[in-house]
């Protein structure tokens, strides 16, 4: 070929076509799916600790995508379209180093085990390889009317004084336990 | 030595020594920045108190090795082979020369700009390879645009009658970067599972409709120059841009297999990603009959080797993801190191060699500064070994990290599991980026290092042929 303008547009105009067809039109289709009954945007707490989530890159190591297979049964029902209507931006992760998070609010209630495994991973689970958060926390001489003081086993805390949960440790503990699924059946609207 | 093929010097217009020189010094600052910070990573793998910073976090650092080893080392050391291409293809000097700078100098300032605000925690979401927050973005986009007036400017101004096959792919990188990155960073519908949708197109999109015929279109100028006889059939590289273009942007979904995602729309990237094949190997084996025969001149090259090995894993790596794409291996596969294997094979292997062996090949032609062979050759054997270790290691412990969860154990199974193959990794990765040092070296010998000339004969600067 030596005409370098037909080949410019043609190539624009069908890569153009594709950008549509693969990108826009299934984007705009699936940004209009209605949310299931009980999902709900998150409270503003909750949405903070997701923005805490996503700045630090969780979504590197743990997946938020039930798939309808057998070993994913541990982490809840398959997920579906409903469930992630107000997840933007989206983190369904491509990279499982460590376990689905999807239910995790389920799966662990506890408060108390997120603060300590956001500290110290190591503390609660031997064979973890999860870095640790030390900066959502503060060390004080001594916890000050209603500090959340994180109780850690010995030999993972500091030398001297305790760890209590900051602003940011609570609100992302907060979006970690609003991490629940809605029943696919018989489940109620609430 | 014997007399190397690639000791001809081409005939270079100064400022275009210039050009293509800084384009390869900022790309490979980004090699080295965004492999250290790879190393950083592989050794948090078994040592998992250490670095413990915001700073120097897992989930910050992640996204600045990949973006910058997209953005700053591969697209920037590409970009700068890809107008020295055009101006040889084409028989004249780069045309419009100050769109090429800006696009260098915004190239870089994307770079530093997405480094820095990924450190510090402001990204565009944990989505691999859009993590830049649009503002960066933007600046990347500019400098896409103001390099792409140069490139058009050099292939409309040229003096050849055809338009050189190599000109073809890198324009349509170009041309189809733009409209992917407009394309992704529209918010108006990507909302949830929308947002998913765009996700999987973008990303497989970047990394094939933008490196990939970035380095075949390089590797068709410079291997024929280097082994002196045509491409083997411009035909083959002719169907091969028109098929990539075809099935390429179809496949992204093949990311989030089991996923919500419709499950059609997975199937169908699917089956198109089995229909890469056509142009995989239409190019791979195009390469390689152009090689057939002529294995001494490869022997003797220092460019040609990285050359081979690009081939190969282009070859070897892009067949190897058509073949993982099918539901019964992503079933097991899916979500594990073995995607982190594959896109070193590609992004490493196939990428990064073929931007070795193009500025191997073709900087030297145009500053007459030769690297030093020994160190070429330890930087070919550090990076060889070290990846094709890496891919080994971390495709053995995906399998295991895979079995282990099939096999219903508890998660902390498959960490256990995959911990021995992670620390291994990270000796593998140590060999990868002592041969990116080694590199690095040879790129100043290339570029800033004194000419041969004057070592040899000890004759003033000026007299150095340009």
């Amino acid at each position: 070929m030596n005409n370098v303008w037909a080949l410019v547009a043609a190539s624009a105009v069908i890569y153009g076509i594709y950008c549509i067809l693969m990108g826009v039109a299934p984007g705009a289709a699936l940004s209009r799916v209605p949310p299931l009954p009980g999902v709900h945007p998150l409270a503003a707490r909750e949405s903070h600790g997701r923005d805490i989530y996503v700045a630090e890159g969780c979504s590197y190591c743990h997946t938020q995508q039930v798939r309808p297979l057998a070993q994913d049964q541990v982490f809840g029902r398959p997920s579906v379209a409903g469930d992630y209507v107000y997840d933007t931006p989206q983190l369904l992760g491509t990279e499982r180093t460590g376990p689905d998070l999807t239910s995790i609010g389920s799966r662990q209630p506890s408060e108390i085990w997120q603060y300590i495994h956001l500290w110290d991973p190591r503390a609660v689970v031997h064979e973890s390889i999860m870095p640790r958060y030390t900066w959502l926390f503060q060390v004080k001489d001594k916890a000050g009317p209603g500090d959340v003081i994180v109780p850690l086993p010995p030999g993972y805390g500091p030398e001297k004084g305790v760890v209590v949960a900051t602003a940011d440790a609570k609100d992302l503990v907060a979006y970690l336990e609003s991490l629940k699924q809605v029943p696919l059946t018989g489940g109620q609207a609430k | 030595m014997s007399v190397f093929v690639e000791l001809f010097q081409d005939n270079v217009e100064a400022e275009d020594i210039r050009l293509f020189s800084a384009f390869t010094l900022t790309a490979t600052f980004w090699l080295l920045l965004s492999t250290f910070v790879a190393l950083i990573l592989s050794f948090k793998f078994p040592y998992p108190d250490w670095a413990t910073s915001p700073f120097l976090s897992f989930g910050r650092l992640r996204a600045i090795h990949t973006n910058d080893a997209f953005y700053g080392w591969a697209s920037v050391a590409l970009s700068g082979a890809a107008l020295y291409v055009a101006s040889r293809s084409s028989g004249i000097p780069v045309a419009a020369k100050r769109w090429a700078w800006s696009g260098l100098i915004l190239f870089n300032l994307a770079a530093v700009c997405g480094t820095v605000t990924l450190d510090l925690g402001i990204n565009n979401g944990d989505q691999e390879y859009r993590e830049w927050v649009w503002w960066v973005t933007i600046i990347f986009a500019l400098a896409l645009v103001t390099t792409f007036i140069s490139l058009l400017a050099t292939v409309v101004r040229r003096v050849e009658r055809e338009i050189y096959i190599s000109n073809w792919y890198t324009l349509g990188a170009f041309i189809f970067t733009i409209l992917l990155g407009i394309t992704a960073y529209i918010p108006a519908y990507q909302h949830g599972l929308g947002q998913v949708a765009l996700q999987g197109f973008y990303m497989h999109n970047a990394v094939g409709m933008w490196f990939t015929f970035l380095a075949l279109g390089v590797t068709y100028y410079a291997l024929p120059k280097l082994l002196n006889r045509p491409i083997y059939s411009y035909a083959l590289g002719v169907l091969g841009f028109w098929t990539n273009l075809l099935f390429y942007p179809v496949i992204g979904a093949h990311h989030y297999e089991f996923s919500p995602l419709p499950w059609w729309f997975q199937t169908l990237a699917i089956v198109f990603s089995v229909g890469m094949l056509v142009p995989v190997w239409a190019g791979s084996g195009n390469f390689f009959l152009t090689m057939r025969g002529h294995w001494e001149t490869v022997r003797r090259s220092y460019a040609l080797p990285f050359m081979v090995v690009g081939v190969a894993y282009y070859f070897l790596g892009s067949t190897q993801g058509t073949v993982e794409s099918f539901r019964s291996l992503q079933g097991i596969w899916h979500l594990t190191n073995f995607t982190v294997g594959h896109s070193h094979a590609t992004m490493y292997g196939f990428i990064t060699f073929i931007s070795w062996g193009a500025i191997y090949a073709l900087l030297p032609r145009a500053t007459g500064k030769h690297p030093s062979a020994l160190a070429t050759g330890l930087h070919f054997w550090f990076a060889l070994v070290g990846v094709t270790v890496y891919i080994l290691l971390l495709s053995i412990a995906g399998t295991e990290q895979g079995l282990t969860w099939a096999a219903g154990n508890p998660f902390i199974a498959s960490v256990e599991a995959a911990a021995p193959f992670w620390l291994a990794r990270a000796v593998a990765g140590t060999l990868m980026f002592v041969s990116h040092l080694i590199f690095a070296y040879n790129v100043y010998m290339m570029t800033l290092g004194p000419s041969r000339e004057t070592m040899r004969y000890e004759r003033p600067p000026e007299s150095v042929p340009a």
